[in-house]
């Protein structure tokens, strides 16, 4: 039950003492003396209003409920209060289970304490789960007092959501809040723990979503049946392997494409609009090209949608395992796309080529002993030419590749001299190097040669 | 008139010629290790000149340091060469300056009227290790900053001046830019002032004291007997030049062939990377301070780490007169048995040191 808003009344008092003081003479003498007697109560009363506030509003040292529910054999009844009385994010901000439940958690006795007349509610299902849940989180003044950022739009987003559409028409099988967050025991989204931290998301939703049985008789827009492998799909793509691997909490898991509290499909329209919230320069190029009209799915048409592999270079082929050759075949001559796809991948490769060419060349100096940081950070420059190459794939324009590939081609040549330089300049140096080892060997032979001769000289 | 008579009629350089013409060397089995001595200083002089040339092009900076030094190795003509040679030089010089000191301790030459030429040598190779340590941070690159850094901090741990030791090193409280001015004065200023002055003195008293002979050797001998003497002038300087000559080889071959590799630039705010560790010769004590405790009887690991290394430098400048035996020209086997102990201890934890993660 929400706090009730404090009414607040004018200070007459002050209007009084003021009014007084005004007009002078006896009332004032008499105010004056009324102040002299009231001072030491008012301050007394002043310094003690906080300590007795705060009693006031402390949260009860006992709540019957879970006193009561935590010692029944029943575990439907036990399990829920002790949740709560573990880490729960609304008991730690003071609140009590009868703010869900209803009912008056000072009663000591099961009848007084479940009285409907005391809004004793019992177990809230379906849209009153949603509705007590709203009472709270929809309520932005209310909510300030806690979580100042938080939005208060969840229930809005809800009831737009496919979940929150199919508890309207009376599903009750549909995920509400407390599916996701938990419903005792609830932590906050930040928490590790807490079900919807983002490396957990993925497997909340799979709860329902994976299952097989409950996803029984649901169907995609089209008619056909709601799949239930997306979970199975999702772990085996580039985002998850981030976001549970790499331990980068900015992957992107279920909720970043399907939204959390108004989850719905992104429509095959917003595919390339959704990825490109993270991809925003693919989502660009992809959008000046021409597949962008033909691609009914956007970018699920070449990476497809929960399983997205780690891109690589042999996916812009027109031929054998090449997204290309899905529309497109490479022995036909008058195919301008598989054409295309020829040029820009021909491209791709020659850079790659060339800078795995040049990084094994200025290795190969570098374990010599010359000094290579120029080159080398040429070399990390042409390879943005090829990450840039690669992205400006995406418009399927093949001038557009060539132009920046060329760019690396540049970079490369000038690597390329320098490492030839380089390998001149370390012959050159071992050069010297006998040259000099034999004008050594020879003076020391001819330090020898001299000493054996004084000493013959000595001995004679 | 040649340059020499010319010089005579003014300077009257009869003293000279007098003590060149009879100087002479002990030939026995051992002579071996008097071209240590030479050696050591023939790289002192190999460092002087590289080091002047590398003067030419250094910046001292936080920010220009590294630059330069890369400058020197890429632009700079021969400049590669001159780097090379003064990185392997600096660390031959420091092993021969080990070897040299081992040889005498061992056959124990510091014994009387020789204690100060020891103690000058002993100086002399502490301020060769100050050479190692403030030069290593010149180039400002990362391994140097960071092992500067563990350095300085192991410094710090001395008892009582350690803080204040630290902050006169660093030149505040961590290590900056002007670590590296003051370093770059040390290194080449301060120390070869020192040292040029000390070698100056060490090479006195070796040429007044003429070489030591072997303990081992000297009791053999029946009184009255002199050993066989090589002269010193032109004998054993065409050996000693012999020596330093291969020396050079040595020193060629390494500078082509393995060079001093130039890492990343410095970058203060960066992790720590791993696999930290001085240069070689500061290998054992690193390690040892590393295997310590934390605590030992109350005491802090480190600091009794510091301490029990700053009275075994101690110990070593009262070599001579504390082994009493060798001075009155009696068998010492306690002091060969230390010498021994040090240098098994030295080789063992440098290379336990080298391959420790």
């Amino acid at each position: 039950m929400k706090p009730a808003p404090v009414e607040r009344r004018a200070p007459t008092f002050a209007r009084i003492v003021a009014g007084e003081l005004r007009r002078g003479g006896r009332g004032a003498r008499r105010v004056l003396a009324f102040c002299g007697l009231c001072t030491p109560w008012v301050v007394g009363a002043l310094l003690l209003a906080p300590r007795l506030a705060a009693a006031q509003t402390a949260p009860a040292a006992t709540n019957t409920c879970v006193a009561c529910h935590t010692t029944q054999q029943d575990q439907r009844v036990a399990t829920p209060a002790a949740l709560f009385s573990g880490s729960d994010v609304h008991r730690e901000n003071g609140f009590k289970c009868a703010d869900c439940h209803g009912g008056n958690p000072a009663a000591t006795d099961k009848a007084r304490a479940h009285d409907p007349a005391q809004q004793f509610k019992g177990r809230p299902a379906g849209q009153a789960i949603v509705g007590t849940c709203a009472r709270c989180h929809s309520d932005a003044t209310f909510m300030r007092g806690f979580a100042p950022r938080q939005r208060v739009d969840q229930a809005t987003e809800y009831a737009a959501s496919v979940h929150g559409q199919q508890l309207a028409k009376g599903d009750h099988n549909v995920a509400t809040c407390a599916s996701c967050h938990g419903a005792h025991g609830i932590r906050r989204v930040s928490d590790a723990k807490s079900p919807v931290f983002p490396t957990n998301v993925a497997n909340t939703c799979a709860t329902c979503h994976a299952d097989t049985t409950r996803m029984r008789g649901y169907k995609r827009p089209d008619g056909s049946p709601l799949p239930t492998q997306q979970f199975a799909d999702f772990q085996k793509s580039v985002h998850y392997a981030t976001l549970t691997k790499g331990h980068d909490l900015a992957a992107p898991t279920c909720n970043d494409c399907h939204g959390n509290h108004g989850a719905a499909p992104p429509g095959v329209g917003s595919v390339a609009n959704v990825c490109g919230t993270c991809h925003a320069i693919f989502a660009q190029k992809f959008a000046s090209s021409v597949h962008k009209d033909i691609f009914d799915k956007g970018c699920v048409e070449c990476h497809s949608n929960h399983a997205v592999l780690k891109p690589s270079d042999d996916m812009l082929a027109a031929t054998g395992h090449g997204v290309c050759a899905t529309c497109h075949n490479a022995d036909d001559k008058a195919d301008k796309g598989a054409a295309a796809a020829v040029a820009m991948r021909s491209d791709i490769e020659r850079l790659k080529t060339g800078i795995e060419r040049s990084g094994a060349l200025i290795g190969q100096i570098k374990k010599a002993g010359i000094e290579v940081s120029d080159q080398q950070l040429a070399l990390r420059e042409a390879g943005t030419k090829l990450t840039l190459a690669r992205t400006e794939m995406h418009a399927f324009a093949p001038p557009q590749v060539a132009s920046v590939v060329a760019e690396g081609d540049t970079i490369i040549a000038a690597v390329d001299k320098a490492g030839q330089n380089g390998v001149v300049e370390l012959r050159y140096r071992r050069r010297g190097l006998f040259i000099s080892l034999g004008a050594i060997l020879f003076v020391v032979a001819a330090i020898g040669l001299k000493l054996r001769q004084i000493e013959q000289r000595t001995k004679n | 008139m040649n340059l020499g008579t010319w010089l005579d009629e003014r300077l009257d350089l009869s003293g000279v010629r007098h003590f060149i013409a009879e100087k002479g060397v002990p030939v026995h089995t051992q002579k071996i290790w008097y071209y240590l001595g030479g050696m050591t200083l023939f790289l002192f002089g190999v460092q002087i000149f590289t080091g002047i040339l590398l003067l030419l092009y250094y910046r001292p900076s936080a920010s220009e340091a590294y630059e330069s030094v890369q400058f020197i190795v890429t632009q700079v003509q021969f400049g590669w060469l001159i780097r090379n040679v003064h990185s392997w030089s600096a660390n031959l010089l420091i092993g021969l300056a080990f070897a040299h000191f081992f040889s005498v301790f061992f056959l124990k030459s510091y014994r009387k009227p020789r204690e100060l030429t020891w103690l000058s040598g002993i100086l002399l190779l502490f301020l060769m290790l100050g050479f190692g340590f403030s030069g290593y941070l010149l180039p400002w690159d990362e391994l140097a900053y960071f092992a500067t850094k563990v350095g300085t901090g192991i410094a710090g741990a001395v008892p009582v001046v350690g803080h204040f030791t630290l902050r006169l090193l660093r030149g505040g409280d961590d290590v900056t830019g002007a670590t590296l001015s003051r370093f770059y004065g040390l290194h080449v200023a301060i120390l070869p002032a020192v040292t040029t002055a000390l070698v100056a003195l060490h090479l006195l008293f070796v040429q007044r004291q003429g070489m030591s002979v072997p303990l081992s050797i000297e009791r053999k001998l029946k009184p009255g007997e002199r050993l066989p003497q090589m002269r010193f002038f032109p004998n054993y300087i065409l050996r000693d030049v012999l020596a330093w000559y291969v020396v050079l080889a040595v020193l060629a071959a390494l500078a082509a062939f393995y060079p001093w590799e130039l890492g990343t630039k410095a970058d203060p705010f960066a992790v720590v990377p791993p696999g930290i560790r001085p240069e070689w010769y500061f290998l054992a004590t690193f390690h040892t301070l590393k295997l310590l405790p934390s605590h030992v009887l109350g005491v802090e690991g480190e600091q009794l780490g510091v301490m029990a290394f700053g009275m075994a430098a101690v110990f070593l400048i009262l070599v001579p007169f504390l082994d009493r035996r060798a001075s009155r020209g009696e068998p010492s086997r306690l002091f060969t048995v230390l010498a021994a102990l040090a240098l098994v201890y030295l080789v063992t934890f440098t290379i336990i040191g080298h391959y420790a993660k």
